[in-house]
């Protein structure tokens, strides 16, 4: 049972969090692992979306949503939150990025800030998971493709037909219902007159 | 609690949504010029963000850093902490456990396991706190004849009868096992020691001593470790030792983000501990604050009579 460092206060990321870091094996330890990190977490920044393998995908992912929950907490008067962004991101423009694109962007929001979707495999390739790492409200056109809103998918052209039927057949019942109702009050209103 | 929750969330939503509502009828009704210096201003105050308010319940995670949980995910039981949390405070209002810190003197008194009816009393500097939970524990450190001993009590043990800070203070490193490669003189408390009383509303003071070690071999391989707390290190290393040590640095493992997020609580879980304990906690304190000064003033009329 170890005690928790409570030297620093990290906001709680909105993804889950494998309770062990993977290796992504690398000749140079764990400093090479983080320069591979750096890189993909500095390409994620820039194109705001990338292919990679998943392995390096998850885990570029913790480390980019990890940065940007720290520049909101902290924002850019912060001299260890801008040393960190320094060393994450290769490329030094990405740095306003983060703090005058990213940080506005995702303030307010109440989900994670990156998406990762499973890619698909090469048929003949490698049997390695491929991802698609991305970041939220990026301006490319969506992945997901979101069919239930679609008014041309076939299932919904159907579905609409079938409730057109359905009302057709409702507003001819409802007319009938009034015509018999009118008929049968002129009746008794005939019936009426002539006991008069 | 959820409803309160969502209810207390749909209130803040609605004061939102009516200042939001309020700001763009202003805004409205204003000439373009105020609303550009607006604009600009908020700009500005985007540009240069200050860090969000704080809960001033996290303050505690300093002074009870045993009431959070183990970070690691797999020992993580919310129902067997939140029963721990509970039997800490029916604890705590057994006896007093003062704050403390690493580097603070202690005396500990625990009823004697082979002598029914008596007491063991220890003082001692602290040199680590370790755990959480019920099996929170620390170490306290003295020389008694010329031979350094260290006794490890767990802080929510029944045996123990009393803690009493003596000197509260802190020291420069988190832990201080370099005291057992240290000069005795460094880790030798009198027994009789004197509680020292902190003036009220100060800060705990850091004490900046720099220890000497003894000459090798030592325990650890203090030069390895970034030690602020050791003075003359350098003395006692050869050419070999500071090759290696910088060969071994790490200086990468401070960026290393996701390290530093399993090490700890994330404040939203840390507000949900302290929410629960806050208030029991607070109210010993202050019943704590208010016998210390009873205990002051009546301390000089025992003397005069």
């Amino acid at each position: 049972m170890n005690q928790a460092d409570v030297t620093k206060l990290v906001s709680k990321l909105r993804i889950k969090v494998p309770p062990k870091h993977r290796r992504l094996s690398c000749p140079e330890g764990p400093e090479g692992r983080l320069n591979k990190l750096r890189k993909t977490v500095t390409g994620l920044i820039k194109y705001e979306r990338i292919e990679l393998n998943y392995y390096r995908g998850d885990e570029a992912r913790q480390y980019a949503e990890r940065l940007i929950s720290e520049a909101i907490n902290h924002g850019d008067c912060h001299k260890p939150t801008m040393e960190m962004a320094d060393f994450w991101l290769l490329e030094k423009e990405l740095v306003h990025k983060l703090f005058k694109v990213l940080v506005p962007r995702f303030e307010n929001s109440n989900s994670a800030y990156t998406r990762m979707l499973k890619a698909p495999k090469p048929a003949y390739g490698r049997y390695i998971d491929k991802a698609v790492l991305e970041l939220r409200g990026n301006p490319y056109p969506s992945l997901q493709n979101k069919q239930t809103n679609n008014r041309q998918l076939l299932q919904n052209i159907l579905l609409d037909a079938a409730k057109y039927d359905y009302r057709q057949a409702k507003y001819a019942e409802m007319a009938e219902k009034i015509e018999k109702s009118e008929e049968s009050s002129s009746v008794k209103t005939t019936n009426i007159e002539h006991n008069n | 609690m959820s409803l309160v929750f969502s209810k207390s969330f749909d209130l803040f939503k609605a004061a939102k949504w009516i200042l939001r509502k309020d700001i763009r009828s202003c805004l409205s009704s204003l000439p373009e010029k105020v609303e550009k210096t607006n604009a600009d201003e908020d700009k500005m105050t985007r540009i240069g963000r200050r860090p969000r308010s704080q809960n001033p319940m996290l303050e505690y995670r300093h002074i009870y850093p045993e009431f959070l949980p183990d970070p690691n995910p797999n020992w993580r039981n919310s129902l067997r902490e939140k029963l721990e949390r509970a039997d800490m405070l029916e604890r705590r209002k057994q006896i007093d456990i003062p704050e403390f810190y690493v580097g603070s003197i202690l005396a500990v008194t625990i009823s004697d396991p082979h002598a029914q009816g008596k007491t063991n009393r220890f003082v001692g500097i602290c040199i680590e706190r370790k755990g959480c939970g019920l099996r929170a524990e620390f170490t306290l450190r003295n020389v008694v004849d010329h031979q350094g001993v260290e006794v490890r009590y767990e802080l929510y043990d029944p045996t123990i009868q009393t803690i009493q800070v003596l000197r509260l203070e802190k020291r420069l490193d988190d832990k201080l096992y370099y005291l057992r490669d240290a000069l005795p003189e460094y880790s030798t408390f009198p027994v009789d020691m004197d509680p020292e009383i902190l003036p009220e509303g100060t800060t705990v003071p850091v004490n900046p001593v720099q220890v000497k070690l003894k000459p090798r071999p030592w325990l650890e391989r203090w030069e390895r470790q970034e030690l602020k707390g050791v003075s003359n290190i350098e003395e006692h290393l050869k050419e070999k030792d500071r090759v290696r040590r910088e060969l071994r640095k790490t200086p990468w493992e401070k960026y290393d983000l996701m390290k530093q997020y399993r090490k700890t609580v994330p404040i939203e879980d840390q507000n949900e501990i302290w929410g629960e304990v806050y208030n029991q906690l607070q109210q010993m304190r202050m019943s704590t604050k208010k016998t210390a000064r009873k205990r002051v003033i009546t301390a000089p009329k025992s003397q005069l009579g």
